[in-house]
Order: C-alpha cells, then structure tokens, then sequence
C-alpha cells in the first residue's frame, strides 16, 4: 500500500537507581508528525510458561516517551522482558525488544542523603525518603579515642529519628547506608557527618 | 516490614507477602464468585495443620509448583478477559522467585518429605475430582488460604 514501514524504536536500555527503573530508547523522528510508543512487559514467568502473552506497562501503553517508568510492572527479583513500538496514527512499528532481561537486583544503590541536627542535646538524623522498599543502617560514635561506635537499624526516611542523647563538649559523628532486603543488597555509606554540642565538657 | 520466609530449615528473603495479598485480592472477589461449589475445599485442614518446619519447606516447594505448573498457566487466559493480568503476573513472578530459592534438602529423615508429600497429595487428590475449569477456579479462589498459610513461616 506505498507507506513507509514505521521504524521501529532503537537503543533500549534500563536506568536503575534505588529500584526506580527507567526503560529508555531512541525516539523515532518523523519530521512534522507526533509519534507515541507502547510498552509491554513479560516477567520470567511469562516467558517461561505463557510466552505469548505480554502484558501492558502501567504507565506507558501509549506515551509520548522516549522513556518508560517500569517500576510498577516490576514486581519481583525475576528476570522481566521489555519491548517497545513506535505509534503514528494508525501505523504501529515492529516490536523492539530489550536485548537483556531486565532484573531489579542490578539496580544501582547509592549511599543516602541525610540531614544531622541536634534538639537541645539531642542528636537527630533524617535520612532521604526512598520509599518503602528501604530501611537504613545508621552507625554513631563520638569521637574520642577508643570510642565504641554504635548502630541502629531505620525502618523509614522522611522522619526525624533520635540517636543519642548528647554530652555538653564532644563532637558526634554519624553514616548512614541503604539497605533494600527485596533484593538482599545496600548501599555504600554515606560520607560521614558530625556536630559538636556547646558547652564544657562534664567533670570526669 | 518484614521481607522473610523461615519455611523450617529454608529461608527465602526479597518476598514482601503483603504485595502478594494486594496482587490477589484485586482479583479475588471476581474469582471466587465463580466458585459454585462450595462444599468443597482444596486446601483443607489435613493439609495445612500442624505442618511441621521441616515438611513445610517440601510442602510449599511442591503446593507453588502446582500452581504455577498448573493452576496459574490453565487459568491464565480467564486472567487475561478479566484484565488481571498484572496482579497475576506480580503473584506468579515472586511464586517463582520463592521456588527457585526453596531447596527442600534431602538430609532429612525420609518420612519428613513422606509426610509433606502425602500432605501435598490429598490436595492433587481433591483437585483431580473436581471438573478442570472447575478445579481451577476453585484452585485460584484459595490462594488466600495459601498465603495465610505461609504467613506463619514470614519474619
């Protein structure tokens, strides 16, 4: 019927960081016309027992693109597939298919924004909301020789949690890491942050 | 937030069961109201109760293989009419997940894999008697039961 087969999107790949995963391609430029993609998604137990079947992104069965947020269709530390087409009115390109399944273990796990602040002689952290796939590793000492260093376990970001009540005169210092037990990984540790409560220290 | 299964000397960690639930209970109304027969019951009492640690690592290997082998792959198409899809691909990928990290050990004593397996075999049993769509449905409609069930093994 004389029109040009529509190209087929090129270049998949993944962005993963802290299990928020971005499928990106090349877009499909046509000069003067507005293309959309659609992408689908089979978990490894679709490829193994219903081959078939591929199952429409959340967020993107039809989108401007060229980028897809697969997060919400990734549900599980499985291999998935990932395929994308180009849609110009009603033309539809040929599938591209990630050339690598995608598993959300690879993901990239950076160490945690963090904020310290001291309540009177309270020592205060707030780490970054991640979301509810992670909790924290914090681990404190007051720096002084032969200090003993302290850990405690964070189940959420986004709130102000106590650590440790301070002494007038010391300096405290803290790191915190990632932790996402979805995919038994963390992350590296922060870089270390420390405060200093005003005052003289207290008489031995 | 646990994230743990202890399935007695097997432990399978990166499984939320609270994402389970959700991915089944958006389709477990339209499902079960599709079960006419009920005076049967799949996963009845002689299966479940008082399964020891030790048979329920072979227990949940076998019961997850079976409904991904047959029960999750023979209803799949009504899945699909129903526009379901998602949940169970989110319920069968971390069923999978969980399978491949349960190593039922064959250290044990024999009768401890003897007992889960004739535990396993009353519920293929019942399940055979019933006509196969029915079966299926009646199958898919327990999966409730199922993850309650493995709740008990979750940290």
């Amino acid at each position: 019927d004389g029109v040009a087969a529509l190209p087929a999107p090129q270049n998949l790949s993944v962005h993963s960081i802290n299990m928020k995963h971005l499928l990106i391609w090349s877009p499909v430029v046509l000069p003067e016309e507005k293309v959309y993609y659609s992408v689908e998604y089979q978990g490894e137990y679709e490829s193994l027992y219903t081959s078939d079947i591929w199952i429409p992104s959340k967020w993107c069965s039809r989108t401007e693109g060229p980028e897809c947020d697969v997060t919400d269709d990734i549900t599980a530390t499985v291999p998935y597939s990932l395929r994308v087409r180009a849609i110009l009115g009603s033309q539809t390109s040929a599938w591209s298919i990630l050339e690598q399944p995608f598993n959300r273990n690879s993901t990239i796990l950076t160490p945690p924004g963090m904020e310290i602040s001291k309540d009177g002689f309270h020592l205060v952290i707030e780490l970054e909301d991640l979301g509810p796939q992670f909790q924290f590793l914090v681990a404190y000492w007051r720096r002084e020789p032969d200090t003993k260093e302290h850990a405690k376990v964070v189940r959420r970001g986004g709130i102000p949690v106590h650590l440790e009540t301070m002494e007038p005169g010391a300096l405290y210092c803290v790191k915190a890491q990632a932790l996402v037990k979805a995919i038994g990984r963390n992350s590296a540790f922060s870089q270390t942050k420390c405060v200093e409560v005003q005052g003289e220290a207290l008489p031995l | 937030q646990g994230h743990e299964f202890r399935f007695g000397p097997c432990q399978v960690e990166g499984v939320a069961l609270p994402r389970l639930w959700e991915a089944f209970q958006t389709m477990k109304d339209t499902v079960q109201a599709q079960d006419n027969i009920t005076s049967v019951r799949l996963l009845r009492r002689e299966v479940l109760q008082n399964v020891s640690g030790a048979e329920s690592c072979h227990l949940t290997h076998d019961l997850l293989k079976f409904y991904l082998n047959t029960v999750f792959k023979n209803y799949h198409s009504k899945i699909a009419e129903l526009k379901m899809l998602p949940s169970l691909s989110s319920l069968a990928n971390n069923f999978l997940f969980i399978v491949s990290k349960l190593q039922p050990s064959n250290h044990e004593s024999l009768s401890v894999s003897d007992s889960a397996h004739r535990r396993f075999l009353l519920f293929k049993r019942a399940f055979k008697q019933l006509e196969i769509e029915a079966a299926l449905t009646k199958a898919f409609g327990e999966v409730d039961i199922l993850l309650t069930w493995m709740g008990k093994f979750y940290r």
